[in-house]
């Protein structure tokens, strides 16, 4: 199967906002197609969203097929599907990669299964390796536990597809001076794509920064012990303007909402500092920070395997620790 | 209405800690750990069981796997399906989610004239949320994912809510389609003593590849798209500057080294 | 030898478990209150999944999944709050004595409403002339033409004030009793004071009088043959009342050591899990080999009643079932406290309300001593 070669980056917007997703992506399918010699796309669809085109140009991508029409303002799985895929038919990509949104974890299996080709979700990194003489995108996801690490790959079909949640991939600078090209692509719309129409989308604020960009991190695991010492951690996220998450058992226990579990089947951040309190260091939490630039551990077990995972750590008493840490963290940000 | 409902047999979330890789094969080592019914299926049949009380008509329960997966259909059964179909056939094994959704749509359409077909968003083991949509592909019907609840407007359209990140859409559904659900979509009824006993009345069909056409060979480990190419170690470990002592005296260590690491 | 459960009791397990994690132990601090109504909803919903069903016949409302199946029933819910699983056996007494001695009109009016959780009766023995000597009672019933007159107070009542029926045994001549149905609606049916033990002192749990007024009686109202009464009351305390009470001694052992072992996993003394000390493991070693072993004396009776046996052919297994359950229970819940440490007499642990259920069922449904003198019987003869 012949391919024009391109790396596709589907750029997801909602309500005229590109989603930070989908720059990182940008990033990555630089590298990617870098490797392969190739050009970077961006694929946009909505309405009325050609100055995003030129936000995705200033973050890496060489073009940009533009969709636009008043249909695709909201997602629609059906419509979107189906441009997707006439797109890759015609112009032939060797890679599409989407970001693992809810609407992406949607989109990108109905391309894949429309196109047959295959798709591997979750991916922790994206690289390109000669496999049998040829250049492939090997994606990496997590094995059981998440200390071993799986390399997949599409050796046969195409494009070969991959999803990649925000967070795991390092957002390019912008570059305004950067030059790119806009494809207008014409868009025909079906009886059969108004059969799941959306028709409304509401969506709320998020409450402080969200995690996947924060730049800091204050992570709580089981060891915070109480309620009080959650408070504790929250006034050091808000000395240092640090999102809140937390670990699987403090989500259970009903300490941190849902969203805020960081891990393999949760979130995945990567902040310039991560401040882990009281978590022993569970590989599946491990994947989830791994990313990070600089990692502070607080546990008062010293095998804890935390303290193989960390660039400072401290073993104490959080109980008796906690107390003194706000206090010079807040000292440290008000000067 | 028909409505094929489809369920997955995995092993015990609450004992995932116990399952080990083995570095040389690359296989999952699983022996000794029980397997429970996907949660999120549970979800997924309390649907299909409300949308059969809306509208009357027929719920199968469809599962692809070995023969031990006939435990997690007398589930279903019980719970209050009336019928289900066991696909197990060696062939099919080693699939990935593309190798996965197209036997059981050929599953589908050899079970009846479909309405509605209802999955859970994802599995705990795998957790792509792939083959629903691709089943859906397959099918060439329209789907919504992450449903979080359904407003039923009328028989054949519907307003089905979705979930995304902080928020929600809402989408208007025409039949037939395929809906994968989240948790929040409902409250899976326990079965009572009678249905548990009459479950064992209701049949379990087991089929294998000669019951299906299977046009495509987009089945197995040789059908499927991706393949396993390798595996290797993450390597997470880091500075590991470890420090014990009096509070005040590590604090002010710990911001000394993080300052020179360039995080403050 | 066959020693697996069937595909259906395994199901049941299952479904059992999910109620009493997800319906009855959320509402615990609920439940142990010591005012407010008493929690109707769950009998009626018991009533719903078929749980108070299990040992009834279908042609009477129930639907006879069996003896093991009920013993599940027990074991699970008295696993997380050991009163509904007394009340499960409360509720099913009465039931069954009627299933199986009649009158025909109860069969057809009360059992079936009894199995959906509708209403509730209670097997009205015990006086304070002594449970274990029942054949003493001093509650009596004068024939009046087609009535008896019943006079008498019972104590150790379990649902005294919120039961709609009751089956009382009543001395009727020197070696006639008579056991009757008696409804709420009565004239001189009168309930009496409340009796606290040591783990009935909740909303949930009631214990108390019941008096007996010169209550009419009609002769329709006779459970079994007239005269005869001791039979009904012998079979049903047999396998429902005994059987019961290793149900609910055996959830409480099993759950006593669970807790008991997650605690010794997670407590460290010496720089080590208290599990890794040899004291604290044979302990555990001992308190899991008393309740598999309880576990095989309970099933095994249910078993063979669901295959053909009738009480009185096992009364010896039965009353074994019961006496093993319950002592293991005492045993497991002491060693459970001794491994909590201080913490085991604590209401957070949780380990000293399976001690004080553990307590209670001692005497419950035939005391201890009196399951060994049935055993006597059954193993070695009568005594003279």
């Amino acid at each position: 199967m012949t391919t024009n070669g391109e790396v596709w980056v589907w750029a997801e917007q909602r309500n005229g906002r590109l989603l930070g997703v989908s720059l990182e992506l940008l990033g990555k399918g630089a590298e990617l197609a870098q490797k392969l010699g190739v050009q970077l796309a961006a694929v946009l669809l909505g309405e009325k969203v050609e100055p995003l085109a030129n936000e995705l140009i200033a973050h890496g991508a060489s073009k940009v097929y533009l969709l636009e029409d008043p249909n695709l303002k909201l997602f629609q799985s059906s419509l979107y599907t189906r441009l997707l895929t006439d797109m890759a038919q015609r112009h032939r990509p060797e890679i599409f990669i989407m970001g693992a949104t809810t609407v992406g974890m949607d989109l990108a299996p109905s391309v894949a299964g429309r196109l047959k080709t295959g798709l591997t979700a979750h991916c922790v990194d994206l690289t390109i390796e000669q496999i049998n003489n040829k250049p492939l995108m090997v994606a990496a996801i997590p094995g059981w536990g998440g200390k071993i690490m799986v390399k997949i790959a599409c050796p046969d079909k195409r494009p070969q597809m991959a999803t990649v949640k925000q967070g795991m991939m390092e957002k390019p600078k912008a570059d305004a001076a950067r030059k790119g090209q806009i494809i207008r692509e014409k868009i025909d719309v079906r009886p059969e794509d108004m059969k799941a129409r959306t028709i409304e989308m509401v969506e709320e604020k998020p409450v402080g920064v969200p995690l996947e960009e924060a730049e800091t991190v204050v992570s709580v695991g089981w060891g915070i012990g109480s309620e009080q010492n959650i408070k504790l951690a929250r006034e050091l996220a808000a000395a240092l303007r640090a999102a809140v998450g937390g670990t699987r058992p403090v989500v259970d226990k009903g300490w941190l909402p849902e969203e805020a579990m960081i891990g393999q089947s949760g979130k995945l951040v990567s902040p310039k500092i991560f401040i882990s309190l009281g978590a022993s260091g569970a590989m599946a939490y491990a994947v989830g920070f791994l990313k990070s630039k600089v990692v502070l551990a607080v546990d008062k077990n010293p095998s804890a395997p935390i303290f193989e995972m960390c660039d400072v750590g401290i073993v104490a008493d959080l109980n008796k620790l906690l107390p003194v840490l706000v206090e010079e963290f807040k000292k440290v940000t008000a000067a | 209405m028909n409505i094929v409902v489809c369920v997955k047999q995995v092993p015990d979330p609450e004992q995932f800690s116990k399952i080990t890789l083995d570095p040389v094969r690359g296989t999952i080592r699983r022996e000794g750990i029980p397997s429970v019914m996907n949660p999120l299926d549970k979800h997924a049949i309390e649907e299909a069981l409300i949308i059969r009380e809306k509208f009357g008509g027929r719920v199968t329960a469809l599962s692809m796997g070995p023969t031990q997966a006939k435990e997690t259909l007398q589930e279903a059964l019980a719970m209050g399906c009336d019928d289900a179909v066991l696909l197990c056939d060696r062939s099919l094994g080693g699939a990935d989610s593309l190798a996965t959704a197209y036997p059981l749509a050929d599953a589908i359409r050899h079970i009846c004239q479909f309405d509605v077909v209802v999955c859970g968003n994802d599995t705990v083991d795998g957790a792509t949320a792939q083959v629903g949509p691709q089943l859906a592909e397959f099918l060439e019907i329209p789907h919504v994912t992450h449903v979080t609840g359904i407003e039923f407007t009328s028989e054949r359209s519907w307003i089905v809510k979705r979930a995304i990140e902080r928020g929600y859409m809402k989408v208007a559904l025409e039949l037939p389609a395929l809906i994968t659900v989240l948790k929040e979509v409902n409250q899976p009824r326990l079965p009572s003593v009678i249905d548990i006993m009459s479950a064992a009345s209701k049949p379990i069909n087991e089929w294998a590849c000669t019951n299906l056409s299977l046009a495509a060979p987009i089945i197995g480990l040789g059908g499927s798209p991706t393949k396993v190419v390798g595996s290797f170690e993450q390597d997470i470990r880091r500075g590991k500057d470890i420090l014990k002592g009096p509070e005040a005296e590590v604090v002010g260590k710990a911001i000394k080294r993080l300052k020179e690491l360039g995080a403050l | 030898m066959d020693f697996n459960f069937t595909r259906e009791q395994d199901m049941l397990r299952n479904m059992v478990r999910d109620f009493a994690q997800k319906e009855l132990a959320p509402r615990i601090p609920e439940f142990d209150q010591t005012e407010g109504e008493w929690p109707y909803d769950v009998m009626k919903r018991m009533g719903q999944l078929g749980l108070t069903g299990l040992a009834i016949p279908k042609e009477f409302g129930g639907n006879g999944m069996g003896h093991v199946a009920l013993m599940i029933a027990w074991e699970e819910i008295a696993r997380v709050y050991a009163t509904w699983a007394s009340h499960l056996r409360g509720f099913v007494l009465p039931a069954y004595a009627i299933s199986h001695f009649g009158p025909a009109w109860a069969q057809k009016e009360i059992v079936p409403r009894v199995c959906k959780g509708e209403i509730q009766g209670l097997m009205s023995l015990t006086e304070d002339t002594g449970g274990s000597d029942l054949a003493n009672i001093r509650t009596t019933c004068v024939a009046d033409g087609d009535h008896y007159i019943v006079n008498g107070r019972k104590i150790m009542q379990s649902r005294y004030s919120v039961s709609d029926f009751y089956t009382v045994i009543a001395k009727a001549g020197e070696k006639s009793f008579n056991y009757l149905l008696i409804t709420k609606d009565m004239p001189g049916v009168q309930i009496g004071r409340r009796e606290n033990y040591i783990s009935c002192t909740t909303r949930t749990a009631l214990v108390g009088e019941v008096i007996y007024d010169n209550v009419r009686v009609p002769k329709r109202n006779i459970i079994g043959e007239e005269g005869k009464g001791f039979k009904p009351v012998l079979t049903t305390v047999g396998a429902i009342g005994r059987l019961g009470g290793a149900g609910i001694s055996l959830g409480i052992a099993e759950s006593a050591f669970d807790l008991a072992l997650k605690y010794a996993k997670n407590r460290k003394l010496y720089g080590k899990p208290i599990a890794e000390l040899q004291a604290i493991r044979w302990l555990l070693v001992d308190m899991h080999t008393k309740v598999e072993a309880a576990k095989y004396f309970n099933y095994q009776p249910s078993w063979a009643l669901d295959n053909g046996k009738k009480p009185h052919e096992i009364a010896g297994d039965l009353a074994r079932a019961k006496l093993f359950a319950n002592e293991t229970a005492l045993d497991v819940c002491l060693k459970s406290i001794e491994i909590h440490g201080g913490y085991g007499t604590t209401p957070e642990f949780g380990v000293i309300q399976k001690m004080k259920g553990a307590l209670d069922q001692m005497t419950a449904a035939g005391s201890n001593q009196v399951m060994k003198r049935a055993m006597s019987e059954a193993i070695i003869g009568t005594s003279a």
